[in-house]
């Protein structure tokens, strides 16, 4: 199946909003690699030893994607920010076309 | 063009951080003949090779730098060493199916788990060292405590940490070391009862399993050897029982050694405990007890400017990334207060991520909370020399002289 692409938004703390786009299948933290955004650390490079790739979606996005699981939710325990209604680990968050036009917000800080 | 190869001493850390402060501007990346690996300096770099597993294999990373001698291999063979890479040094997809049952015990909420325990552990210690003048901090605490909070882990009560120490060392000198033959061959024997230890400790889990590590590999394998082998499991046993305290005890003597070098340091601690977890990270950033770490190129790739051919074997210093000036203003400097300390890459970086991080600061922490309780003018006894024993991956002072009392 051909990969599409994914357009979505990051947001930072200090409000500055960045577009940026993704192939089906990546993770939202893989496109925060690729394009450089600040403030998602994500240090265990996706394999949920770190906590350090926490954002939160806005609501609706949040509610049409698939939910977090078990293991998701118990590192969303630990992570620095507050956590939100609408935490996600970046790094489980899997682009599909569900995705598009979501609202990622960054966390003042992810340690 | 510079020398930077012909300078840099592998096995030697005297030194080791002037060089990479003065060449990290201008040479990225150096070839150093003594081990035939190139070693990269900066930050940017050491990160991104590390986050490319595709395209970077950590097979050699805990590869023995002198080879080991064939009849040496011959005899580990027949005497039933099937040790096996299983996390450390091995790639996906084998690394990702692996690391599913090892998260489900090495993950920082469980890890958090064991506080309490660990807590008591320090308490101990410091407890013990209560009534002298004066200490040996690596004797008397950094040396075993880590020891003993990988025992917590593993179910296990009734050994002497100093047993698995030796063993530990005896490893690390094989492993990243730099042994003569004579070395390699004299401590076959004692790698086969480190071996065995681990494996027992398996077996007796298999019959009486309890709530640690190796029960719970056990139960997730579930009989399939499709998800997770007996001998994986052994393996990642005596893997943990190296990696679960090695660095830690370094890192823990590394961070307390700084600290004794500036009282004024130590005495902000002392009057504001609240500094004491930034001043960890400082220290893991400052003096990282892995100094480096290794990767083999699985195809061509440029770094630094430079072309490299598939094959290439690379030495990331994260000693030099983590004081790399374009990330850290005045990196060589010390400050218990700077604000990005703890984006350091001492635990590493991407998939091979330190499962222990979590379990490390946390007892390093515990250290520093309970030293500058018990003994708030601790202060170094500085006309002792420090020894930093000499390995290419692992830095930790020998000894740590301190005056508890004034």
């Amino acid at each position: 199946m051909d990969k599409q692409k994914i357009t979505f938004q990051f947001i930072s703390a200090n409000g500055e909003s960045q577009e940026v786009e993704g192939l089906t299948g990546e993770t939202v933290m893989q496109v925060a690699y690729d394009n450089g955004i600040e403030g998602v650390a994500a240090e265990c490079g996706g394999s949920m030893s770190c906590g350090t790739c926490h954002v939160f979606l806005d609501e609706a996005s949040f509610a049409r994607i698939d939910a977090p699981s078990e293991s998701e939710m118990d590192m969303l325990d630990i992570v620095s920010s507050d956590r939100h209604a609408t935490s996600r680990l970046s790094c489980q968050i899997k682009l599909g076309s569900d995705f598009a036009g979501a609202q990622v917000h960054i966390p003042e800080s992810q340690y | 063009m510079h020398d930077a190869g012909e300078r840099f001493r592998p096995f030697e850390h005297e030194g080791m951080y002037a060089l990479f402060a003065e060449i990290r501007q201008t040479v990225p990346v150096f070839y150093a003949p003594e081990i035939d690996y190139w070693v990269v300096t900066r930050r940017e770099d050491v990160i991104a090779v590390l986050r490319d597993h595709e395209r970077f294999s950590a097979a050699v990373a805990t590869q023995a730098v002198v080879p080991w001698p064939p009849e040496m291999l011959q005899y580990m063979v027949d005497q039933g060493f099937t040790n096996e890479s299983v996390q450390v040094a091995c790639d996906p997809p084998r690394h990702t199916r692996i690391r599913s049952h090892v998260q489900g015990f090495l993950n920082p909420k469980k890890l958090q788990s064991f506080e309490a325990e660990v807590r008591a552990l320090v308490q101990g210690y410091i407890a013990a060292m209560k009534g002298q003048e004066s200490i040996d901090l690596v004797d008397a605490l950094t040396y075993e405590l880590p020891a003993r909070t990988a025992f917590l882990l593993l179910g296990v009560k009734d050994i002497d940490p100093r047993r698995i120490k030796k063993w530990t060392e005896l490893r690390v000198k094989l492993m990243h070391g730099h042994p003569t033959r004579e070395e390699q061959m004299a401590a076959a024997d004692d790698l086969l009862d480190f071996w065995r230890f681990s494996c027992d400790l398996v077996e007796q889990r298999k019959v009486n399993p309890g709530d640690d590590y190796p029960s719970w590999l056990l139960a997730s394998r579930a009989g399939d050897d499709s998800r997770l082998t007996e001998n994986e499991i052994k393996s990642l046993t005596f893997a943990l029982l190296l990696a679960a305290h090695e660095t830690t005890s370094n890192a823990s003597a590394n961070v307390l050694l700084e600290l004794m070098r500036r009282p004024d340091d130590w005495n902000a601690l002392v009057n504001d405990p609240s500094l004491i977890p930034n001043a960890v990270e400082e220290g893991l950033r400052y003096v990282s007890s892995v100094v480096a770490w290794r990767r083999v190129a699985k195809e061509d790739f440029e770094l630094g400017g430079e072309h490299f051919p598939k094959g290439t074997k690379l030495l990331l210093s994260l000693a030099s990334a983590s004081r790399d000036e374009s990330t850290y203003e005045n990196g060589d400097i010390f400050d218990i207060r700077r604000k990005n300390a703890r984006s350091h890459v001492a635990f590493g970086n991407g998939i091979h991520f330190c499962m222990g991080a979590p379990i490390a600061r946390m007892q390093i922490r515990m250290m520093i909370e309970e030293l500058t309780s018990a003994f708030p003018d601790m202060a170094l006894i500085t006309d002792e020399a420090i020894e930093i024993a000499g390995v290419l991956t692992f830095r930790g002072p020998t000894r740590l002289p301190v005056r508890l009392i004034p």
